[in-house]
């Protein structure tokens, strides 16, 4: 029992020394609309660590929209303030969108210099070239984060757009038909198979108006899977993050996979 | 000219449809069940700015499925999601019922309302459990949701919904 929790420690731990970046999210203006002639949506991406108050701008450069007849598009309009980015987009099809706004897979680097930490976007080869002779502490990290969200225009769809790379969440309950008091259950694979052991987060909306910011944590059971039950009705952020030893990769010392998805629980 | 031709074979059959859908269930296919479901529905009025709500009513089964979409109050499509229960779960799932059971909104007001116990293809319901809904909907105004658990049978039954903000007492029937 002890060691059990003692390695649990360990592994919370471990992953919380992952997730000391903000937390980032896509959050749109409708989740759910109905219209016979098509609706415009806006979102905002930022990068806060209050859900859902905005701090620094989230470049949309990577910002793909995933319709529901499968193509992949852009926002029609985009501007970046210092808080937040938006970017506009006219909603025509029915079903459902896929929003993502991830990078592709990249490096990263830290490393301590005397009792300084220092970071760097660079691969295990580049970081020996890079530090000085006494830094220590290297570790190289490669990884991808997905910063996703579903709309849908009348009649939801099963349009997840999954890629089978790293950490990606697979609906069970449709993000459209997430409901107050009821159960949702998501999926979670890690390189397209079901991954057990995925820490999840998920907070509501208005953190900045109560001193409990009310988190609930989770991790994926067996078959990658965890279930909530939204306690009350609105706009909320889910964290996840999974992290491993590097596969036949020379240039990294471990691997991460990130998913931050935006969804609004509706009132029964 | 190809185009007029097809509207006008098109507002034939919208002609056509709608007859049949505004028929009394009586001359419906044959159907020994005559149950009907009558109430009067109360909307309230209201102070300040007021938009009339929209209203929908239906019946799920005992698996939240719905059966039978009774009415459908409203204006722009756009605000269809607004009737959050009855959109996510009937609406937006079944676009030629929404259009056949459209009709406009009504200001506050009392209206007497019957229906027969059938479901959207009008084949009589199973005895059984269902849950009667009735969801309100105002802009800039509040929306209530009521519902009322009741098991078919063949004995009369009658049941109230409290009054809300948005609605007054509903004294709703069931007659076998």
């Amino acid at each position: 029992m002890n060691i059990q929790k003692t390695l649990l420690l360990c592994l919370t731990v471990a992953i919380s020394s992952q997730v000391s970046a903000h937390s980032r999210w896509l959050l749109p203006s409708h989740y759910t609309l109905s219209s016979e002639a098509g609706e415009w949506v806006t979102l905002d991406a930022t990068a806060s660590n209050e859900v859902f108050n905005v701090d620094k701008a989230l470049s949309i450069d990577p910002m793909t929209i995933l319709t529901p007849s499968g193509k992949k598009t852009r926002p029609s309009s985009a501007y970046k303030a210092h808080r937040k980015s938006v970017a506009d987009y006219f909603i025509k099809e029915n079903g459902t969108y896929k929003i993502t706004n991830n990078a592709t897979a990249n490096y990263f680097s830290r490393y301590k210099v005397g009792d300084t930490q220092k970071r760097a976007r660079v691969n295990k080869e580049a970081l020996k070239a890079l530090v000085p002779s006494n830094a220590s502490n290297l570790e190289t990290t490669y990884g991808l984060t997905r910063i996703e969200t579903y709309i849908t225009m009348n009649n939801p769809t099963e349009n997840y757009g999954a890629d089978g790379k790293f950490l990606e969440l697979v609906p069970n309950t449709h993000p459209s038909e997430i409901v107050e008091s009821e159960a949702a259950t998501f999926s979670f694979t890690y390189h397209g198979k079901p991954q057990a052991g995925v820490e999840v987060e998920i907070v509501r909306d208005g953190a900045r108006y109560r001193n409990d910011p009310e988190v609930v944590k989770l991790l994926t059971n067996n078959k990658g899977e965890i279930t909530f039950t939204p306690k009350k009705a609105g706009r909320y952020l889910l964290i996840a993050e999974y992290q491993q030893d590097a596969q036949n990769n020379t240039l990294a010392d471990k691997e991460h996979g990130g998913v931050f998805l935006t969804f609004e629980t509706q009132l029964q | 000219m190809n185009t007029l031709k097809h509207h006008a074979i098109h507002f034939t059959l919208l002609v056509l449809t709608t007859l049949l859908l505004t028929m009394p269930p009586a001359s419906q296919a044959a159907n020994n069940n005559s149950a009907t479901l009558s109430m009067k529905l109360a909307l309230k009025q209201q102070q300040g700015e007021y938009h009339p709500p929209y209203v929908a009513a239906w019946i799920e089964n005992s698996k939240k499925k719905s059966v039978r979409t009774f009415l459908l109050w409203r204006e722009d499509a756009k605000w269809l999601k607004d009737i959050r229960r009855w959109w996510r779960n009937v609406g937006r799932k079944d676009a030629k019922l929404v259009d056949a059971i459209t009709s406009a909104t009504h200001a506050a007001g009392s209206f007497p309302l019957s229906f027969k116990l059938a479901d959207d293809q009008q084949n009589a319901l199973p005895t059984g459990n269902y849950t009667f809904y009735i969801e309100v909907v105002r802009e800039k105004g509040g929306r209530a949701l009521l519902k009322q658990k009741f098991e078919l049978t063949n004995k009369t039954q009658q049941f109230t919904f409290k009054e809300t903000a948005e609605t007054g007492a509903i004294t709703f029937t069931i007659t076998p």
